[in-house]
């Protein structure tokens, strides 16, 4: 029976997408009342190549805000040039809510890195959702069973470690462990955690740095070890796993995930997303994916985020400033 | 001075201008050692010494050796034909933002039928706007594409 | 004997049967369209599939990829524009055959090799997805730039007569490629503060312009364009004529067996090296580029069972290898499924219902393909005036879906007249379009490598699968280079005998 509806509906939508095609055609199917909103579409952009951590991100909460947002969610991977080129198409488009982009510190350090044409001050904070567990991991067949042990290999030949993209947080975090820990890995940079996921698994580098979310599979399957992470404390999840600070190097790093859109944002829609986040937050299905997935809730209202985004570039600009990466 | 003489020198003004332009590529201090510019200055290269080996052979084989192409007999007769054809292609581009996409395309297809001679009766416009219609329902209402409304119209809306 | 009964099942008492039908119809259209790739035309049809049974979206994206590699070919063949990136190579002998009034039965051979290639491919997914994914584990960031080169060799067998103009084309090429952001540094190059740059200059509207725009302005005004017979109709090949064309069949299916499993072309190079085995191989190579049956076969069995093998590391690992294995990556993450082992555990259903799916789809393809052929034949031959004003409002129309911007337009344009230019000056197109689609894969692997190595060239001479690879293009340089070089000569000598007798006579 159920096979039967889900098919005249998709059927309708297929022949008839033409009259449909606006949305709201399933809205009916959602439990909650879902609060009016100006746009009829809205298009979540992302920066990772499908299937990388901030692409599983937004299309997992694309598929809950349908509940508390009465328009159609769409998700657009804009790859390439670490986020410069999502942050151009979202700066270039229109401020009335119909498109947002997903953020990451991602965007913070290419504006800073490499300057592109548009910036993370270009767009218009919108609210945060989440922190994020950035970890390291290697094949579960590899000899590394600490962080140590990696370290101790970086000592006494050329280490091999990988980061999911380039100037990115993954690529800093790299460059801080590397410092606290005086070795001299060579670094290599990739298009995406999926990417670099094959050159962890076949053994051409000795650590992946990149975002839990990415490795899950992985790791269900046995296939890859998490050593350590870089979050400030042990996650909940995963207690057995040491944060890279308990393994005796001072680096943490807090990964926030949140949404930004063109500036010039109105209030009735920001006011729209403020409350529509904390009920997706507390949503009881999205609640148990996003645990399961090692995120921590961490919802920032836009009045503060802008302030917290500016607090976050000033600390990353003055970090590579110090390190000579910047001007 | 035959094709091949003329093509070589476009060739390297070609390799020249993108060699300066490869000076706008930023430093960064994440740079591997190839770096951004690396593969950038070696194709500069590489397509300036084609340019020489082109041009040098012209000038060795001379007037007669050129190409033997009935193609490239054709398309040089009629270059202004085709530049005339392009041309209907830029106008689109530019009015597309201002009077939208249904009108854009209606206008595109019409002239481009009048400009390759199709008898001037109503057939033209019918064709015209019979085809603006169609595409507009493929692209815009089926597939969901968000062509331009036009500047023009959006008070309209 | 349960699995025969699941199958029965799955064919009976679900709507896995129309799914199919209407995916693969789907995906043939999106992919006819021009610019309208086969991964924008399932992320278009993605947010349908939202609220449908996990195991009925997935087999609806898989069939709407299998009908949109194949529909790329039928705008390849019929208007000289390749419909999606993959059907480039199709252009070539499809529309030489389209121009002789045999566009019948290069319709009915591009359809006849996309459900062999899709079929091949399939089996290839259910029967040997673990040993093969294993393979694709074995690329290493050297063995890609061994791929790259290899698929760069191509170039020297596409020259056209010239191999100083064919290197020229190739390099530009390649100079697009470096156009927008530096793929291990992320700075930007070329763009001259125009945020549209940044994203680089897709590969379609290089094909786009260069093929599409390119005809179109050759066209004009040209009164010997051959006219299409109102009665072409649409052809199968016949039983003797698929026995001819198994040689190239065979080599589309291992080339694109090859490049499905590993990450980074999605289908054209797969495509471009198969046409070029093809005519080696061929007992009549000199047909091609000429109306080869032979050179339609080769690429669209290729690009067809892509569509099928490049689900194997992505079901596998969750890794996918093409930006429509992406998409697919997209629908089984919103139902909350994960790719890798333990899927084929613990959601058989899906994959069952994904390959029954594809096998439905491929076999339906015929009959959808003699459908909607016709049609298709028939809209193309409408009086020339009118017809290139439908073309060229198509083509405008369908890149702009690539990124709604207009200036994509401006840059097919553009590229037109250069492809217009450089068909006067005599310069090939082929290499361009390859130094376009492996540019970002070549310099990034070589660049990858040499982070790795700490600046150390050997690590291309250690990685066994490189060494390889870049053996097979070396060969592959000097036996095309010779070919090429021979066949000008003898060219050259036949011209001067006619021009001999010719002068004898007048």
């Amino acid at each position: 029976m159920d096979f039967n509806a889900s098919l005249t509906r998709a059927g309708t939508a297929l022949v008839l997408a033409a009259a449909l095609a606006g949305g709201g055609l399933f809205s009916d199917t959602a439990t909650a009342d879902p609060a009016p909103y100006p746009q009829k579409v809205v298009t979540l952009i992302t920066h990772s190549s499908p299937g990388g951590g901030s692409d599983v991100f937004v299309r997992e909460l694309s598929k809950y805000l349908g509940k508390y947002i009465n328009a159609t969610f769409v998700v657009e991977n804009v790859q390439g040039g670490s986020g410069a080129k999502a942050v151009a198409r979202v700066a270039g488009s229109p401020p009335d809510g119909s498109v947002f982009y997903a953020t990451t510190p991602t965007y913070v350090y290419t504006s800073l890195l490499s300057k592109p044409p548009k910036t993370y001050k270009d767009l218009e904070p919108l609210a945060n959702i989440f922190a994020d567990s950035e970890v390291v991991f290697t094949r579960a067949d590899s000899p590394y069973k600490t962080l140590q042990d990696v370290i101790d290999k970086a000592k006494t030949e050329r280490g091999k470690w990988g980061a999911a993209n380039p100037a990115s947080l993954e690529r800093q975090a790299a460059e801080q462990l590397k410092r606290a820990a005086g070795v001299n890995p060579a670094i290599v940079t990739h298009e995406g955690g999926g990417d670099m996921m094959l050159n962890v698994l076949n053994g051409t580098l000795d650590i992946g740095i990149g975002e839990f979310q990415e490795i899950r599979s992985q790791l269900d399957a046995g296939k890859v070890r998490v050593l350590a992470t870089f979050n400030p404390e042990r996650l909940p999840q995963k207690p057995d796993v040491p944060t890279v600070k308990e393994s005796g190097y001072d680096v943490q790093l807090i990964k926030f995930r949140g949404l930004a859109g063109p500036k010039g944002l109105p209030d009735d829609v920001t006011k729209v997303w403020d409350e529509a986040i904390q009920k997706v937050l507390q949503d009881p299905d999205y609640k148990k994916r996003y645990t399961e997935e090692v995120l921590v809730a961490q919802f920032v209202p836009h009045k503060d985020y802008a302030a917290f985004v500016n607090n976050f570039a000033q600390n990353t600009e003055a970090f590579l400033k110090e390190t000579g990466a910047i001007k | 001075m035959n094709k091949d003489g003329w093509s070589g020198l476009v060739l390297l003004a070609l390799a020249g201008g993108y060699y300066f332009a490869t000076g706008s590529i930023a430093n960064s201090t994440l740079e591997d050692e190839v770096g951004a510019i690396g593969l950038p200055h070696a194709l500069a290269v590489v397509l300036a010494l084609i340019g020489v080996a082109l041009f040098l052979r012209s000038l060795r084989t001379g007037r007669t050796a050129a190409t033997d192409g009935r193609d490239e007999q054709e398309t040089d007769v009629r270059l202004p034909r085709a530049l005339g054809f392009l041309a209907l292609g830029v106008v689109y581009v530019l009015i597309l933002p201002y009077v939208g996409y249904l009108v854009s395309v209606a206008l595109l297809i019409g002239a481009v039928a009048f400009y390759e001679g199709a008898p001037r009766r109503w057939t033209i416009p019918a064709a015209a706007i019979g085809g603006a219609v169609l595409y507009w329902a493929i692209f815009v209402k089926l597939l969901g594409v968000n062509q331009p409304v036009g500047t023009l119209f959006e008070g309209l809306l | 004997m349960t699995m025969f009964w699941d199958i029965v099942h799955l064919l009976t008492g679900t709507p896995l049967i129309p799914v199919a039908i209407m995916g693969l119809v789907w995906g043939i259209l999106g992919g006819a369209l021009p610019g309208i790739s086969a991964s924008i035309t399932m992320a278009l049809v993605l947010p349908f599939t939202y609220t449908m049974d996990p195991a009925m979206a997935i087999a609806l994206l898989a069939c709407v990829y299998i009908g949109a590699e194949y529909g790329g070919s039928i705008p390849a063949i019929l208007i000289r524009t390749p419909g999606t990136n993959s059907s480039a190579a199709t252009v070539i002998d499809g529309y030489e055959l389209n121009r002789q009034g045999r566009a019948g039965e290069a319709l009915g051979i591009s359809l006849m090799s996309g459900v062999v290639g899709s079929l091949f491919g399939l089996a290839m997914l259910v029967l040997l997805t673990e040993p093969l994914s294993w393979l694709a584990l074995a690329f290493t960031p050297p063995s890609y730039f061994g791929l790259g080169i290899l698929g760069l060799s191509v170039i020297a067998s596409m020259t056209g007569g010239s191999l100083l103009k064919g290197l020229a084309a190739a390099v530009i090429g390649l100079m697009i490629a470096t156009v927008g952001t530096d793929p291990i540094s992320g700075v930007t190059r070329f763009t001259f503060d125009v945020p549209d740059l940044l994203n680089g200059v897709e590969p379609v509207l290089v094909m786009v312009g260069l093929f599409a725009m390119t005809e179109l302005m050759s066209q004009s005004g040209s009164t010997n364009v051959t006219e299409l017979k109102e009665s072409v109709r649409v052809r199968l090949p016949s039983l003797a004529m698929m026995n001819r064309l198994r040689r190239s069949q065979t080599i589309g299916c291992i080339l694109g067996l090859f490049e499905g499993l590993t990450p980074g072309g999605g289908g054209s190079i797969a495509a471009f090296m198969s046409y070029n085995e093809a005519r080696r191989w061929s007992k009549t190579p000199e047909k091609f580029g000429k109306g080869s049956e032979e050179g339609v076969a080769a690429p669209e069995t290729a690009n067809n069972t892509v569509a099928s093998t490049a689900l194997i590391p992505l079901l596998s690992f969750g890794i996918p290898s093409s930006n429509s294995t992406a998409v697919l990556l997209g629908g089984l993450l919103m139902h909350g499924l994960l790719p890798g082992p333990r899927l084929f555990e613990q959601n058989p259903q899906v994959i069952d219902s994904l390959y029954v799916g594809s096998f439905v789809a491929i076999i339906a393809q015929v009959g959808v393909g003699m459908l909607l052929l016709p049609a298709a034949v028939w809209l193309v031959n409408r009086p020339r005036p009118y017809r290139a004003g439908f073309i060229f409002a198509l083509i405008l129309s369908g890149i702009y879906t690539l990124n709604n911007a207009t200036f994509d337009l401006g840059i097919a344009l553009a590229l037109g007249l250069v492809g217009y230019l450089m068909r006067m000056f005599g310069f090939p197109f082929l290499p361009m379009i390859l130094g376009v689609v492996l540019g970002h894969m070549v310099e990034s692997s070589y660049r990858r490598s040499l982070v790795l190595s700490g600046g150390d060239m050997m690590v291309f001479l250690q990685d066994p699968i490189c060494v390889g690879l870049l053996l097979a293009s070396t060969c592959f340089v000097v036996y095309s280079l010779t070919r090429e070089v021979r066949d000008a000569r003898k060219a050259r000598l036949e011209k001067a005998e006619k021009a001999k007798l010719q002068e004898a006579h007048g």
